[in-house]
């Protein structure tokens, strides 16, 4: 099959190894024979959503943010319009917040957001840099990573992870996480979260085939990669749980 | 009284702390409770110099120290690092009379770059070095804007800025302030310089400022080069202080065209170091030959660059920081320039040895697509984190059998004695060192 990603605005919202969510994705597809297109969109393009099957979007600074929202807005018809076809959306860290219908900015700035979702999201002048284990609606594995927010999202009543052993959620500690109704999916998890985690990827690789009809085809347990992923994990977990414990 | 009772309290609890071998942020943190403003009370030096930023601070520090000193200055500064409010006040007040004049004729700080502005409420420094900003320790410090953010109320306005030119986000802290009271360090176009940039990620791609498209004509190393906004037009000021060629090779540079300068160490980050201690120094009245020859004759003290033996193998162990890809990357450009047939040991075992976190994206950042190179014969990847390093290492371009993983740092140095006679370059953190170090002879 071939399929094209579109990363948006890739340069800034780049916080920590963003970009390697989709190097793994590709990975992935292309060792099942497939052929992966990856499309690249910033400030000086228009984005083309015709054709796309995942649209993706990593996590950046609070100010990258907001000039990344303020000209995404002249395309937020587009975009959900994608959406509402085949496209499946990933949007990870605080990409996840422009989602929704507003940002607030720590001085009290209101950004309106695209209004995928209704949720708010307010900016606090507090940072809570931390690990998270996050237990998933979609997948059985736990999710592991890191979250690097400084804001509250309120009124997602359909989270991607239903509680965090670790970490801050959406509007709690140890409260449900992230975003996830039909084609979109949104976690404030920073970073590789599709390195990190197997399951997940797995995840993703079996909606765009869903969303062909198809499904995933069993995958190679014995490529080193997927291998050295693997174990990366189960230390991850080990550790973070032992932590937990302490 | 206050004053006098926690200058006394504080020396004290700092002679009973050197004899149990205690840290030096207790006594500060009792006077500071007893007289919460003492720093704006006790009576500092003429020359209060603070040095901050994401890397650098130590070896910066301890050139300016040494220089300062060999022009006859008495230097008081924080060796210990410690470099919080706290550990500050200890610092000031451990060398205060009872009535709260402070010796000495430099107060030289190294300061932590999140907490600078709670160290400078009650005092300013009378120059403030900001050396660079870029991504280091995500797990405390979330992201260089937010670092940005965290120092600029630490900026008095009477305060000199002594500012890298080259790096785009530092040069936005002259935004506002006094022009004259900005001073400019920066290095030409020279043999370091490329046009096209390099590494993994570009955080010098958008300007800090209106997040514009930038355009660079040089750079130097990730972001630190020569740019400009094609938007704002927030551009590389003309530096006052200026390394004007480099030699890696031979291991010298030119200051301002005229003064030559030999590196201990020869390493990007080590130019940076000596031109901003040199623009401070020079700030503060010391002449060019002074600091020619105490800079020409200076010695690394901090130990990032340590010398040993395994089996027939020379080694380098080369001190990174987890979590800093740039500070990773550095020192793989300084392996990959080096052409000598080689093996090189990645150890990613404890992230921090001050806190805990399982956080590696930061691996996925630094451009170990550097050692691909045919004098690099093998990489060791090992520690806790080894299969992170080899899925890592399985999106570069390296062959397979080139890499060699062990979860034991101890197999790993036991493997590498019992084989060959190639040079080793060790890169990991504080954290790791040792680790590797107690398995080999150190050389002095």
């Amino acid at each position: 099959m071939n399929w094209t990603i579109l990363h948006l605005y890739p340069e800034l919202m780049s916080l920590y190894g963003e970009y390697a969510n989709l190097s793994v994705l590709r990975r992935l597809l292309e060792e099942l024979g497939d052929t992966v297109t990856v499309k690249t969109a910033t400030f000086e393009d228009t984005p083309d959503f015709a054709g796309v099957d995942l649209i993706y979007m990593g996590a950046g600074t609070e100010r990258s943010q907001k000039a990344v929202l303020t000209d995404l807005e002249r395309y937020a018809k587009e975009l959900k319009q994608a959406v509402a076809g085949r496209a499946l959306l990933l949007f990870t860290g605080n990409a996840m917040e422009t989602l929704g219908a507003s940002v607030t900015d720590a001085a009290g700035k209101v950004w309106p957001g695209l209004h995928l979702a209704d949720f708010t999201t307010v900016e606090t002048d507090r940072r809570t840099p931390q690990d998270v284990i996050a237990a998933s609606t979609l997948w059985e594995a736990p999710t592991v990573g890191f979250m690097n927010k400084c804001s509250v999202t309120s009124g997602i009543e359909t989270p991607l992870f239903s509680a965090l052993s670790m970490g801050f959620g959406n509007e709690a500690e140890g409260g449900s996480e992230g975003y996830a109704a039909g084609n979109v999916l949104a976690t404030h998890i920073t970073g590789p979260v599709l390195v990190k985690n197997p399951a997940f990827l797995q995840y993703v690789a079996a909606r765009l085939y869903e969303s062909r009809g198809a499904e995933l085809p069993v995958l190679s347990e014995d490529a080193p990669w997927r291998v050295h992923a693997r174990r990366a994990y189960e230390v991850t977990c080990a550790e973070l749980s032992d932590r937990l414990g302490k | 009284m206050r004053l006098m009772l926690a200058i006394i309290v504080c020396k004290i609890l700092r002679f009973i702390g050197k004899l149990v071998g205690k840290g030096s942020s207790l006594p500060g943190q009792y006077a500071l409770k007893i007289c919460p403003d003492i720093l704006g009370q006790v009576q500092l030096p003429k020359h209060i110099i603070a040095v901050t930023g994401s890397n650098g601070k130590t070896s910066t520090v301890e050139m300016i120290a040494a220089v300062l000193r060999a022009d006859g200055r008495e230097v008081v500064y924080n060796a210990e690092g410690s470099n919080q409010i706290e550990g500050v006040t200890t610092l000031i007040l451990t060398h205060c009379t009872l009535s709260g004049k402070m010796r000495g004729d430099v107060l030289l700080l190294e300061s932590d770059e999140r907490y600078a502005r709670h160290s400078f409420r009650y005092f300013h420094p009378t120059h403030f070095v900001i050396t660079n900003l870029y991504r280091d320790q995500l797990t405390r410090n979330g992201h260089s804007e937010w670092v940005y953010d965290a120092i600029l109320p630490a900026i008095h306005p009477d305060t000199t800025l002594v500012l890298n030119a080259d790096d785009p986000l530092v040069a936005c802290f002259a935004h506002g302030h006094a022009p004259e009271k900005v001073k400019w360090f920066g290095l030409e176009e020279c043999s370091v310089s490329s046009k096209e940039h390099h590494g993994v990620y570009n955080d010098g791609a958008r300007c800090p400022v209106c997040k514009g498209k930038m355009e660079y004509s040089c750079y130097h190393y990730a972001h630190i080069g020569h740019y400009r906004c094609t938007r704002c037009g927030h551009q590389r000021p003309a530096p006052d202080f200026a390394v004007t060629d480099v030699d890696l090779g031979n291991g010298t540079i030119i200051i301002d065209r005229r003064v030559t300068i030999n590196l201990a160490f020869r390493s990007i980050y080590n130019v940076y170091n000596i031109l901003a201690a040199w623009s401070v120094c020079s700030l503060c009245g010391v002449g060019e030959r002074v600091m020619g020859d105490v800079i020409s004759s200076y010695i690394l003290k901090n130990g990032r660059m340590v010398r040993f033996t395994l089996g027939g193998h020379q080694g380098t162990l080369l001190t990174s920081k987890h979590e800093n890809s740039v500070a990773y990357d550095t020192n793989l450009r300084y392996i990959r320039e080096n052409e000598k047939p080689c093996t090189v040991v990645v150890i990613v075992d404890a992230i921090s040895r001050k806190y805990f976190t399982g956080e590696t994206s930061w691996l996925w950042d630094i451009d170990f697509e550097q050692l691909s190179a045919p004098h690099v014969q093998r990489v060791f990847l090992c520690g806790k984190y080894v299969n992170d390093l080899a899925l890592r290492f399985d999106f570069t371009g390296i062959p397979a059998e080139k890499l060699v993983c062990h979860e034991s740092i101890r197999e790993a140095a036991e493997q590498l004695r019992a084989e060959g006679e190639e040079d080793i370059y060790v890169v990991t953190c504080f954290s790791d060192r040792d680790k590797f170090l107690s398995q080999t002879q150190r050389q002095q």
